[in-house]
């Protein structure tokens, strides 16, 4: 029974020590951030800068869900900052306060054995709106018999995006798969050859799947440094009133450091 | 049952010798039968074959893709299976949580247990705590995932996991998902100790009694070490359910691949942040989450697969040096 | 003091505490039941029941849900989601009565057919089968079985036949399904083999005694007195089948579509979406009033079905313990 009176010993000291801990946790400030999966790659990339620059005084806790996922948590007070792939829309809640971090291109992608070279914006609102549903017809493709359309799930901020960009307002039809994430969405055209999607820029510009030209201009990251791309959209980071604090820090960093500036042009077009 | 029976009373356990029929040919047999006779063999040979060909499949990948230094390499956040490291954290956050949730649910279980075989008064009431008991024992883990997370987002369970800048709980620990756990573990445990304490007889207690033992003391000194087989049992079930559950883990353990503990106190620190097990790691690797590294899906898979296997293994060995005392049967071992 | 330290507790004070101990568990019931009804019930509020119904595009009202955050207008909370009830209702329905014939027939076997040299063997492996983490068959549904249905079973024209309602990729229904009874086949195994063993052997003896043959005798004597432990195995399983999660999210297309039988072979191959995968896949948006609300009115669907399961299988066990059987 001796050992039964220990484990209630620990108990109680873990009991004191778990009170103890908020006081002592203030000293590192934990910076929470959700939102799209399409800036999750950059937003990692400047926190592990930023924590690397500036050791010891804050740490990130990032996770990803879609941009609308980032909305909800910023709005609810859940996390610190949201990223947010889409521009603000009427709907946002009041009171949040949108800084924009980078541009990004939306590419149409397919997968490398069916390298359709270009789509016109007719033929783009045809296929992703359910009209067109054969690959029979379409100039450069090689695949036969059903197009296999992949969409996003609603939260993406891409979607949101790449409706209004490309498709006129108009939207996905609901045949579509529906992918939870930019990866996902990639690997799914990677492995299927009669699948149609689309994706940021990032994604597309690692050379797995056929990025897809939009109206003539192809679409890699020349294209839209030079802004002849049509598909440009933002990043955002979103926090609820003015940013304060360690989010502040973070995001007047991203918008003023060089070295910020530099991660974001491997791969995205700083503002 | 009957006084007058002179064959062997029925027990459990493995299935005595039946007298076959061969008298008749099954070829005689009626349509019918023939027919059952062919579904019978076909049913059970189908289930070992297919339970031979997933151990055999997850066998031949685990032997494909699993080395040594991925149990001892941390993960990375990689879009190439090279680059995305080994599963030490996963394997860490597993061990925890299983000591978590076996730590909260023995007290529960085993006091419970206690009071229903040896007090259960009054009966309503006893038979209230057991049908609470059978419903945690149906509860979806998918239900007590979400019910976790209703409750360490309460303001007052912030210290459990942490506060966001906007005055939020972020509600996702080791704490909250190993608390969640116990109530996984909780029914097999408590069945199992409940059953061997019915099952201890009565002259044993009596003769406690009568040397001037209380209750509690005979329960102390007497009945609990007489079923510590059954206990080790019962937690071995629950840290094999604990070990299987993804559901409570993708809501509760905050979907962070590395061990990321939250304030400065060591330990206590660890508890209340967030990581990952090697069943979220499977999940997450596989093509439904974000790490798409098939093969080290497979690798973690593998040991998992093994864990449980031993989990089996120590089940049997329990039951068998116990199974004439206790009576624990197949059913006990898996329900 | 030292005595005191030694033997802490009286009799009255150790019970006391113990049935407190006892009585937390139902506190945690009550909790739970409470925390998931205060969660879902906004859904109740607007929509009253006929949140069961159908009606409209369940993914685009859920699309909606996620959109209005914060304080969500009453037409945020419209919602008809009879399409992941029924997806539960037909996974769980199939795969519970294939793995009903399945168990019978190999409990059968195992009990009276195998030989003994296999049945020693069976019984472990059939526990083992129970107690693989619905992950490991998740993963191997997601990367073996789905892509081979996908690839070499589903034709070309079966695809172009739905072309302008769904996409078929090999997640679906089918594997769904047999995944569902290979999981859940072991825990009906285990209870009916128990019971079968433990019918008094002489009853069948004396079947065989009147000239019916073994398998006949088993059929009409041993398994018809081992009914309630079928019944109750049934009831057992059919809760594991409803609250499987993860597997089903991996495996089942994740879709808010409802198959329909009428489309043919392929109504097999068509992707749904049941009540607990529908909340791993959403559970990120949860943070959305009206979307975390549906997500919980889900989970209080699946508390109430699991109560009525287990008050279910408390009423079977009742007869169940004239043969001793535990269950």
């Amino acid at each position: 029974m001796n050992r039964i009176r220990r484990l209630s010993l620990a108990f109680a000291v873990a009991g004191v020590l778990g009170v103890a801990a908020p006081a002592a946790a203030s000293a590192v400030s934990t910076v929470t951030i959700s939102g799209a999966t399409a800036s999750y790659p950059l937003v990692s990339l400047l926190a592990q800068k930023y924590v690397k620059l500036f050791p010891k005084k804050v740490k990130f806790k990032i996770t990803q869900g879609g941009a609308q996922i980032g909305v909800n948590d910023v709005a609810a007070g859940r996390v610190s900052i949201g990223d947010v792939s889409r521009d603000p829309l009427a709907a946002d809640p009041a009171g949040l306060v949108f800084y924009p971090i980078a541009k990004y291109g939306i590419c149409v992608i397919t997968n490398k054995s069916n390298p359709v070279p270009n789509l016109t914006q007719a033929q783009v609102i045809s296929i992703f709106t359910g009209k067109t549903r054969s690959w029979a017809g379409l100039p450069g493709a090689t695949a036969s018999g059903t197009i296999d359309l992949i969409s996003r799930t609603s939260v993406a901020g891409v979607l949101t995006n790449f409706q209004t960009l490309l498709l006129e307002g108009k939207k996905v039809s609901t045949i579509a798969a529906e992918e939870p994430s930019e990866g996902l969405m990639r690997a799914k055209v990677e492995s299927d050859p009669n699948s149609i999607g689309f994706v940021s820029n990032y994604q597309s510009d690692k050379g797995t799947v056929n990025a897809v030209g939009l109206n003539g201009v192809a679409c890699n990251k020349a294209s839209i440094t030079s802004g002849q791309y049509a598909g440009i959209a933002r990043f955002y980071e979103v926090t609820k009133g003015k940013a304060t604090g360690a989010a502040s820090a973070f995001i007047g960093w991203i918008e003023k450091s060089a070295a910020a500036k530099k991660i974001i042009d491997t791969q995205w077009l700083s503002i | 049952m009957s006084t007058v029976a002179p064959w062997t009373p029925p027990a459990s356990g493995p299935p005595m010798k039946r007298g076959r029929g061969r008298q008749s040919s099954p070829l005689s047999w009626r349509w019918g039968d023939r027919l059952a006779l062919g579904f019978a063999w076909f049913a059970g040979i189908g289930l070992c074959v297919i339970a031979a060909a997933i151990v055999g499949y997850m066998g031949y990948r685990g032997i494909q893709y699993l080395r040594p230094s991925l149990l001892v390499q941390r993960p990375a956040l990689s879009t190439t299976q090279s680059g995305s490291g080994g599963f030490l954290d996963p394997l860490i956050g597993t061990a925890l949580l299983t000591v978590i949730g076996v730590l909260l649910a023995v007290p529960l279980a085993i006091g419970g247990a206690i009071w229903i075989a040896e007090y259960g008064r009054p009966t309503w009431l006893a038979r209230v705590v057991e049908s609470s008991i059978e419903m945690v024992a149906g509860t979806p883990d998918i239900v007590i995932a979400l019910f976790g997370l209703s409750i360490f987002q309460l303001g007052i369970f912030a210290p459990f996991s942490f506060k966001a800048a906007g005055g939020g709980v972020f509600g996702k620990s080791f704490i909250a998902a190993g608390a969640m756990m116990s109530l996984i573990a909780l029914p097999p445990l408590f069945t199992a100790t409940r059953d061997g304490l019915q099952a201890v007889p009565m002259h044993m207690r009596e003769a406690a009694f009568a040397l001037g033992k209380t209750r509690i003391a005979t329960i102390r000194r007497v009945l609990l070490p007489s079923v510590r087989s059954n206990i080790a049992t019962g937690v071995t079930l629950g840290i094999s359910r604990i070990i299987g559950d993804t559901a409570i883990i993708v809501l509760l353990l905050g979907e962070t691949l590395r061990l990321d503990s939250q304030g400065s106190v060591p330990g206590i620190g660890l508890l209340r942040g967030t990581g990952s097990t090697l069943t979220s790691y499977v999940y997450g690797n596989s093509p439904a989450g974000e790490g798409a590294a098939p093969q080290k899906a497979y690798a973690a898979a593998f040991v998992l697969l093994l864990f449980v296997l031993g989990l089996n293994l120590i089940v049997d060995r329990i039951g068998r040096s116990s199974a004439d005392a206790t009576g624990m049967t197949v059913a006990g071992g898996i329900v | 003091m030292l005595e005191r330290l030694r033997n802490p507790w009286p009799d009255h004070r150790a019970e006391r505490t113990l049935g407190a101990v006892s009585l937390l568990v139902c506190a945690l019931v009550v909790a739970m039941v409470v925390f998931v009804g205060i969660h879902a019930w906004p859904i109740f509020e607007h929509n009253g029941l006929s949140w069961l119904g159908s009606g409209g595009d369940l993914g685009r009202q859920l699309a909606e849900m996620q959109n209005t955050t914060q304080h969500p207008p009453p037409s945020a909370y419209h919602l008809r989601a009879w399409p992941v009830v029924y997806g539960t209702l037909l996974t769980t329905g199939v795969a519970v009565v294939l793995a009903l014939a399945l168990s019978v027939f190999s409990s059968i076997f195992i009990v009276e057919l195998a030989p003994a040299r296999l049945r020693r063997i069976a019984i472990p492996v059939i526990r083992l089968l129970a107690s693989v983490p619905s992950v490991i068959y998740g993963l191997i549904g997601i990367l073996v079985l789905v892509p081979f249905v996908g690839n070499h079973v589903i034709s070309g024209a079966e695809k172009e036949s739905v072309q302008n309602v769904v996409l078929l990729t090999g997640a679906g229904l089918s594997v769904t399904v047999v995944i569902l009874t290979v999981m859940i086949a072991p825990i009906m195994v285990a209870l009916i083999c128990e019971a079968l063993v433990s019918v008094p052997n002489s009853w069948r003896e004396g079947a065989i005694a009147l000239g019916v043959n073994p398998v006949r005798a088993m059929l009409a004597v041993t398994l018809r007195a081992a009914r309630p432990a079928i019944v109750a195995a049934v009831v057992l399983a059919t809760a594991r089948a409803l609250g499987e999660a993860i597997m089903i999210s991996m495996v089942s297309g994740s879709r808010a579509f409802s198959p329909k039988p009428v489309d043919g072979l392929v109504f097999f191959f068509e992707p749904l979406r049941t009540l607990a995968s529908g909340i791993v896949d959403y559970h990120e948006g949860i943070g959305a009033p009206a979307l975390g609300s549906a997500l919980y009115a889900w989970a209080l669907l699946l508390l109430f079905s699991a109560f009525v399961l287990s008050i279910a299988g408390y009423l079977i066990k009742l007869p169940l313990r004239k043969f001793q059987v535990r269950g």
